[in-house]
């Protein structure tokens, strides 16, 4: 009983303890980001956007930025008097930094202005100059790179309808696909053969029965062939299956004799 | 002799007892409402919720009440095995004992049930009636629908529901009371009164609003589980009392005790 209460007791010190802790760690972890943010917002966002106008002030005072304190007598010009103010600098170390780097930048500039305004063409990545850059160049100094001559492949098919039912047959038989069986079946009804279409649509239509073009394809060779109300009977069958669009239009087509 | 806290402690153990029944306004509500149900011509009465709630409580205060005036009999643990519910259930309506290599055939009990109709009227209490199996649970059906056997049942509020759930089961309960966890009013009543009545009324003015939300907090309200804290409490305090009086004090409640009772029984993680 004492231990039990004694160890209790430490659990409950334990927990006090990471009661308080964790409030003021999470503050501190807060505190820590929060500056951690400043800073960043400070350094890249703050004394980067307003770049051109501190490159505008700095033009004018870019002189006295070498001392960290220098005394600069303003002449008032509208007064004409001979009281001057004195104005001190900060001794930021920040704001030196950062005007330093702006007088580098301002130099540089000043650089580039006076260089000769000579054509030259610029250094691209990759090896191939364009036709811009070509032509400011003299002729001479046209680099020809060696072209491989353009040929244009063609491929000649010549093929026939019984060419290409006998090569789907073939894939067919290895294939065994209801998709091959339909195009046969497309083909043979192209022909006219429309008892061969009927006989490929049935097979397609037997390895797969959800292909569509199987059920129509088959209700068409056997309309082809006069089994009209045959062919009306298996696409209602099929309509009511599947409310298929296709199938009710051709039931139309067929009651009208357009097939 | 008795220290003052192992008293209080024993105050806070957990047993249905018509002693320690507390009058509480939503506790009253419900016995009315069980008492007035008895009285009409119903086949069974529900009293559903989770457990420590005072449902046990509530049946135990029934049984004790109408006992001298009606024919009713409590069954506070389930009886498992049907063979001997059966034998129970016939000897409380015969008031014949049976022989221990006998039992009670269930057509005959039901036979026997329908030849006493407008006869007679038999209250069974039956505590914890989750714990019963289904084909026990259809035989009570069928003995309440013989209008001379009426069952009052508790059911916690498990899986074991769905007995209950299935729409023939359903039509037969003729009343649902729910029992809830009380609120902080009623919590802080149930404390002051269950003290106050054995006495402690310095104790009950130790516990104070804002110990009562804390309380409430850890307790969801539950009877059970109030117990169960403050039995851990003056367990905590007897400790004290015993080895260190000058750690506790006797005007109010300790919150170091009451966070050590919850780290104790496991409703703080610390």
């Amino acid at each position: 009983m004492h231990r039990k209460i004694e160890e209790l007791e430490k659990r409950w010190y334990r927990y006090k303890l990471k009661m308080i802790m964790i409030p003021l760690s999470s503050s501190i972890v807060t505190a820590f980001v929060g500056s951690g943010g400043y800073y960043i917002y400070d350094k890249h966002y703050i004394h980067n956007k307003p770049r051109t106008a501190v490159l505008s002030a700095t033009k004018e005072v870019v002189h006295s930025e070498i001392e960290p304190v220098k005394v600069v007598k303003v002449e008032s010009k509208d007064t004409k008097k001979d009281d001057s103010t004195i104005l001190l600098e900060p001794i930021i170390p920040v704001i030196d930094l950062e005007k330093e780097e702006v007088v580098h930048y301002v130099k540089k500039s000043v650089t580039k202005r006076h260089t000769p305004n000579t054509r030259l063409v610029r250094a691209k990545a990759n090896d191939y100059l364009t036709a811009k850059e070509l032509s400011t160049m003299g002729r001479a100094e046209r680099v020809t790179t060696p072209s491989k001559p353009h040929i244009i492949k063609r491929i000649k098919l010549h093929s026939t309808s019984a060419n290409y039912i006998e090569t789907m047959k073939e894939k067919y038989a290895h294939s065994h696909s209801s998709r091959d069986a339909l195009l046969l079946a497309k083909a043979y009804y192209k022909k006219g053969a429309y008892s061969e279409a009927e006989g490929w649509a049935l097979r397609a239509n037997e390895i797969n029965s959800k292909l569509e073009d199987s059920w129509l394809m088959f209700a068409k060779s056997k309309a082809k062939m006069g089994k009209k109300q045959e062919a009306i009977n298996i696409l209602a069958k099929y309509y009511t299956k599947s409310k298929s669009v296709k199938a009710k239009a051709l039931i139309g087509q067929i009651k009208t004799g357009k097939i | 002799m008795k220290s003052k806290f192992e008293e209080l402690k024993t105050i806070f153990i957990d047993s249905v007892d018509k002693n320690n029944y507390v009058e509480l306004e939503s506790a009253t509500y419900n016995y009315n409402i069980l008492e007035t149900s008895l009285l009409k011509p119903l086949k069974m009465i529900l009293l559903y919720g989770k457990p420590g709630t005072g449902k046990s409580m509530l049946l135990n205060k029934l049984y004790h009440n109408l006992k001298e005036h009606r024919e009713i009999h409590y069954f506070d643990a389930p009886i498992l095995s049907e063979k001997a519910f059966l034998k129970e259930i016939y000897e409380a309506i015969s008031g014949q004992s049976i022989p221990e290599n006998m039992r009670v055939n269930f057509d005959g009990l039901l036979k026997y049930a329908q030849s006493l109709r407008d006869k007679r009227e038999v209250v069974f209490l039956l505590d914890e009636c989750q714990l019963y199996s289904a084909s026990l649970m259809e035989k009570i059906r069928l003995l309440s629908d013989t209008r001379v056997v009426k069952f009052v049942i508790t059911l916690h509020k498990t899986e074991d529901e769905d007995i209950i759930a299935k729409e023939h089961f359903k039509t037969r309960i003729w009343e649902v009371i729910i029992m809830k966890n009380v609120t902080e009013d009623d919590l802080q009543l149930y404390l002051q009164k269950k003290l106050i009545k054995k006495g402690f009324i310095e104790v009950a003015n130790m516990i104070r609003k804002k110990d009562i939300k804390y309380i409430h907090y850890m307790t969801n309200g539950n009877f059970r589980e109030t117990n169960k804290y403050f039995y851990t409490i003056f367990d905590i305090y007897e400790y004290y009392e015993k080895n260190n009086p000058k750690k506790i004090s006797t005007k109010k409640l300790s919150k170091k005790i009451l966070e050590m009772a919850a780290i104790k029984l496991g409703y703080i993680d610390a």
